[in-house]
């Protein structure tokens, strides 16, 4: 018996790249368009704080000759456009200036506080990708058995149970009443930091998993009724390879989209968890610069929480043009 | 080598639907009612919500306090039947309010089409990737406005996955037969759309309104429990978890209480919209 490897036809080279090129500029210039808009907003929030900007630097108690000169050293007596021009020169030399409450450059601040949150999130998200995308395929192909409906009910509990509430009852249960992993604070480096970091990492995968597992098992079942499907599987292709050329290839570009959606909404999650957790994270550093109205410090947070939105978003895009050649002839609208 | 032609491959075998409401559901919807209750008979239980008894502080459950005492003496028991109105009050506004302008857009958006659609189009891709509670925090800090901004920034950030939702059920709607024979017939399209469109995708408003009410508690607690939300001193779940994590360890159920409940409410609220939302898919592929 002879066996011939049938390879599906590529999408004939450089056919799709002209679009692509305009596509991906109209897209950078959209990005920059909205970070710009946002970046307006952001500048507002300086005199958009209750009592104007002195009040917010000077304090309750200052006096008015205070409050003059604290207009006169944070040029707050400049046209409004002036004062805009320097936010964004400064800004893009990312220089926000210094922190009121943190007495340092705003700068120093987040870069200490993201050392906490960039390993948490990265951990939370990888987990959740990884579990939730392997729980959605058994479950699909299990549809309707116990397995699938176990997991049914860990998704929709997991992914609208509120993080902070789950938190709190994960941290008594492991922290306090089993005692076996630390509650509080980001620990002293090497395997006690990680030991600290592993509770609040989990609280944030369970509900990150909830969201990508639901996802995964909605399109692998769409995937798995396809003709395809069954005409691989008659070739006499073995299981595994069947999930991933076929099935893991065409669910990819709703995998991907999910895990970006996953990723930008484990912003929230994060602030959530770091105060439960005591972290000295991103998250609570924004709560503390809102408590102590810190306006440079809110500005700088919020201009990197948008860049970095627009970043995966545009970057989800790209990956699932790799991935499905169709996006890449169209007018590169993904259709989620 | 089997001979036999079944593929056990990687098929599905298909789910077996059931009749009926399921038992989950149906204990779901009796649990969104007990909030409720609540409100109508705020003095529930032997407690006091708001009496300050220093002598009584962190006691553990007992006769007299169904769920024990804070830190400050309050009967927890009579903050939670206190706190309840707060916990619907802002997800139902929030939900309403959300769903109610989302149907309108979508039904612009999706039956008129055209110059409309490409600007609610373009509002809702603009936005559809913010997570609301960040500006939720972000915004009601800076402006320091409270527990209604919140509910009003939510809303805003809220509408673009609604509208997504509603919109492809319009469009979906507006091409099959029944619409373009009421058309034919020469029936005004303002009475196409509410007497002859929404009316089928009902289902998928109310089932919405459901998972908007989920997100709407989910968020608005988690303002609270920030200390962004409703004001110090006030009877609201989200806030005594904050203010009670401290001492959980003299009286647990002080912070297992709100924050049991708040689970609980939202997985309700949550599964009573998923199921709506699937039986209204089910019916679609039935068609």
């Amino acid at each position: 018996m002879t066996t011939t490897t049938v390879v599906p036809r590529r999408h004939p080279k450089g056919a799709g790249l002209a679009p692509l090129a305009g596509y991906l500029a109209r897209r950078l210039l959209s990005a920059a368009v909205v970070v710009a808009i946002v970046s307006m907003l952001v500048f507002a929030f300086v005199h958009a704080a209750p009592g104007g900007p002195e009040r917010s630097i000077g304090g309750r108690f200052a006096t008015a000759e205070q409050l003059v000169a604290i207009r006169e050293q944070y040029r707050l007596n400049d046209p409004l456009w002036t004062q805009y021009g320097q936010f964004v020169s400064s800004a893009l030399g990312l220089d926000f200036g210094t922190s009121y409450s943190m007495r340092e450059p705003v700068t120093d601040s987040i870069s200490r506080a993201a050392s906490t949150t960039v390993p948490l999130v990265l951990f939370g998200w990888l987990a959740a990708l990884l579990i939730g995308t392997a729980l959605g395929v058994v479950s699909a192909r299990h549809a309707g058995g116990a397995f699938d409906r176990g997991v049914l009910g860990f998704t929709v509990v997991g992914a609208s149970a509120p993080i902070f509430a789950t938190a709190i009852l994960l941290s008594y249960v492991f922290g306090v009443a089993l005692g076996w992993l630390p509650t509080l604070g980001e620990g002293d480096g090497g395997m006690d930091r990680i030991r600290h970091l592993v509770l609040p990492g989990v609280t944030l995968a369970i509900a990150a998993m909830a969201a990508i597992t639901k996802v995964t098992k909605v399109r692998v079942g769409q995937v798995l009724e396809a003709d395809h499907i069954t005409f691989a599987t008659a070739r006499g292709l073995p299981p595994r390879g069947v999930l991933v050329s076929e099935v893991l290839r065409n669910s990819g570009v709703q995998l991907v989209t999910q895990a970006g959606a996953v990723l930008v909404a484990m912003l929230s999650a994060v602030i959530l968890v770091e105060e439960v957790f005591d972290l000295d994270g991103l998250g609570s550093l924004l709560i503390q610069a809102i408590t102590a109205r810190d306006i440079p410090l809110i500005q700088a947070i919020t201009l990197f929480t948008c860049i970095f939105i627009v970043a995966v978003n545009l970057v989800v895009d790209l990956v699932c043009m790799a991935i499905d050649p169709r996006l890449r002839i169209g007018r590169g609208g993904v259709t989620r | 080598m089997s001979t036999s032609l079944t593929l056990t491959g990687w098929r599905t075998r298909r789910p077996r639907r059931r009749p009926g409401i399921p038992v989950g559901v149906l204990i779901a919807a009796v649990l969104l009612l007990v909030p409720i209750v609540c409100v109508l008979f705020p003095s529930l239980g032997p407690g006091n919500a708001t009496r300050i008894v220093a002598s009584d502080a962190l006691l553990t459950p007992s006769a007299e306090h169904w769920l024990g005492t804070d830190s400050l003496g309050r009967d927890v028991f009579a903050r939670m039947v206190h706190g309840a109105s707060s916990a619907l009050l802002g997800p139902l506004l929030l939900a309403s309010v959300t769903v109610a302008i989302s149907t309108v857009l979508a039904l612009i958006a999706g039956y008129y089409r055209g110059w409309a659609d490409g600007v609610i189009s373009r509002f809702v891709d603009v936005l559809y990737s913010v997570p609301p509670l960040v500006v939720a925090v972000v915004l009601v800090g800076v402006l320091g406005g409270g527990f209604w901004l919140g509910v009003a920034v939510l809303t805003v950030f809220n509408l673009p996955h609604n509208v997504r939702v509603l919109r492809a059920a319009v469009e979906e709607q507006a091409q099959l037969p029944y619409i373009e024979a009421a058309k034919t017939l020469g029936t005004k399209s303002i009475r196409i759309l509410w007497r002859h469109l929404v009316p089928v995708i009902s289902p998928l408003i109310v089932a919405s309104f459901f998972l908007r009410f989920t997100y709407g508690i989910v968020d608005l607690s988690a303002l609270s429990f920030l200390g962004l939300g409703v004001p110090p001193g006030s009877t609201d779940w989200g806030r005594m978890l904050a203010e009670n994590r401290v001492t959980m360890l003299q009286n647990f159920w002080a912070t297992a209480a709100p924050g049991l409940a708040l689970i609980v409410m939202a997985v309700s609220a949550n599964i009573v919209g998923d199921w709506l939302y699937n039986r209204y898919e089910a019916a679609g592929r039935a068609r």
